[in-house]
């Protein structure tokens, strides 16, 4: 178990890029199937029968690109970062560019993005609509705990991502360092 | 009282800790900003690319717009494969002679179909030369595929399935369960 734990701290900066390019990808992938497919997507959203129907093309349009965006400055953030650590041996390269910045903004709205699609799916279950979810990499799916449990794992491992960046905010780094000398050394 | 190093050092931690918190606040309401930008400037190019759907859903004639479409993929996806009205499909039923296949989940199908109907649910499809309820029919037999709604494609998918097999008198009822049901025609429960 102790071995375990110390192993954590190791594994952070693989499973950090990894994890978050995975997701990234993830959430690309399935807005570009929604952006290629807007039509299906507004029905999907009309059979939850929660929006008034004159903001079910506005939601149609906008969370498609939202979330190829958002998965694609995920990628990118991440990859500017490995690139930098690749290319210059710093451990910090990544953070004080664009590439942090666009990972937090990124993670923050993928938070809220899933907060949104946990509340109408629990939303859904509750009222007993039997509908295709139209959500994830699989959009034949039907809206059940499976899509739930899916988005709350994604939501705790997004959250983790934002976490993590965000204790390596320069700033943050730069206040700590004044306070406790030698803290934020590696 | 006097303070030794272990104090100065807890204040320290204590300090750091305060600061740290901080740290994460202003982080997350930049970053919150930051992602209000992004959302407005994806909006902006979602609005624009798919502005008929907007428009058309801000006029109430979202309906209509989607009826459309779908119309459109679905003669262009499944060319050939008859579609039935619901009145259509209440004579075949009484007819008798049709057999009826529910193209719903298992769940689904248990818990209310049409009197009659044999359930092939999507699981089943990947080799739909197996099931018992397949395998014996004629050619010929004249088969109609529900599924749970009009906006459901899996009735079309199962009918443009069988068709390829060989089945030539498929039909699939667009309106679905949902339909059938909405109409008070008799429905039966279980398996």
């Amino acid at each position: 178990m102790k071995r375990a734990i110390r192993l954590i701290p190791a594994l952070e900066w693989p499973l950090r890029p990894v994890l978050g390019i995975g997701l990234g990808l993830a959430f690309f992938y399935a807005g570009v199937q929604k952006y290629l497919a807007p039509y299906e997507f507004a029905e999907a959203i009309l059979a939850y029968q929660l929006l008034p129907k004159v903001l079910v093309g506005l939601t149609a349009a906008i969370f498609p690109p939202l979330e190829m965006a958002v998965g694609g400055l995920l990628v990118l953030g991440y990859l500017a970062e490995a690139w930098g650590r690749l290319a210059r041996s710093r451990r910090t390269f990544g953070e004080s560019l664009p590439g942090g910045m666009s990972r937090r903004t990124s993670l923050l709205l993928i938070i809220l993005q899933l907060g949104v699609f946990i509340l109408v799916l629990v939303i859904t279950m509750a009222r007993g609509l039997k509908i295709d979810c139209g959500c994830g990499l699989f959009m034949d799916r039907q809206v059940g705990f499976g899509a739930i449990v899916e988005d709350l794992f994604l939501l705790g491992l997004t959250a983790w991502l934002y976490w993590m960046e965000s204790k390596d905010v320069p700033e943050s780094k730069a206040v700590l360092e004044s306070v406790i000398p030698g803290r934020m050394k590696p | 009282m006097v303070r030794t190093s272990r104090d100065l050092f807890e204040g320290r931690k204590i300090k750091a800790l305060w600061v740290d918190t901080m740290n994460h606040i202003i982080s997350w309401k930049r970053d919150l900003f930051w992602s209000a930008c992004l959302l407005m400037f994806v909006s902006v190019i979602g609005v624009a690319k798919n502005w008929h759907l907007v428009s058309s859903s801000f006029r109430g004639d979202l309906d209509t717009l989607l009826e459309k479409h779908r119309t459109e993929r679905r003669q262009s996806e499944y060319k050939g494969i008859k579609t039935v009205t619901l009145d259509e499909a209440h004579a075949l039923w009484q007819a008798g002679q049709t057999l009826i296949i529910d193209a719903r989940h298992v769940q689904d199908y248990q818990e209310l179909h049409v009197p009659g109907a044999v359930n092939l649910p999507p699981e089943s499809w990947a080799n739909l030369t197996d099931p018992p309820k397949i395998a014996g029919l004629s050619r010929q037999r004249q088969i109609l595929i529900y599924c749970s709604q009009e906006s459901c494609d899996d009735s079309l998918k199962l009918a443009s399935k069988l068709f390829n097999l060989g089945f030539t008198q498929v039909m699939a009822f667009s309106g679905g369960f949902r339909a059938w049901d909405e109409a008070g025609y008799p429905v039966d429960t279980g398996s």
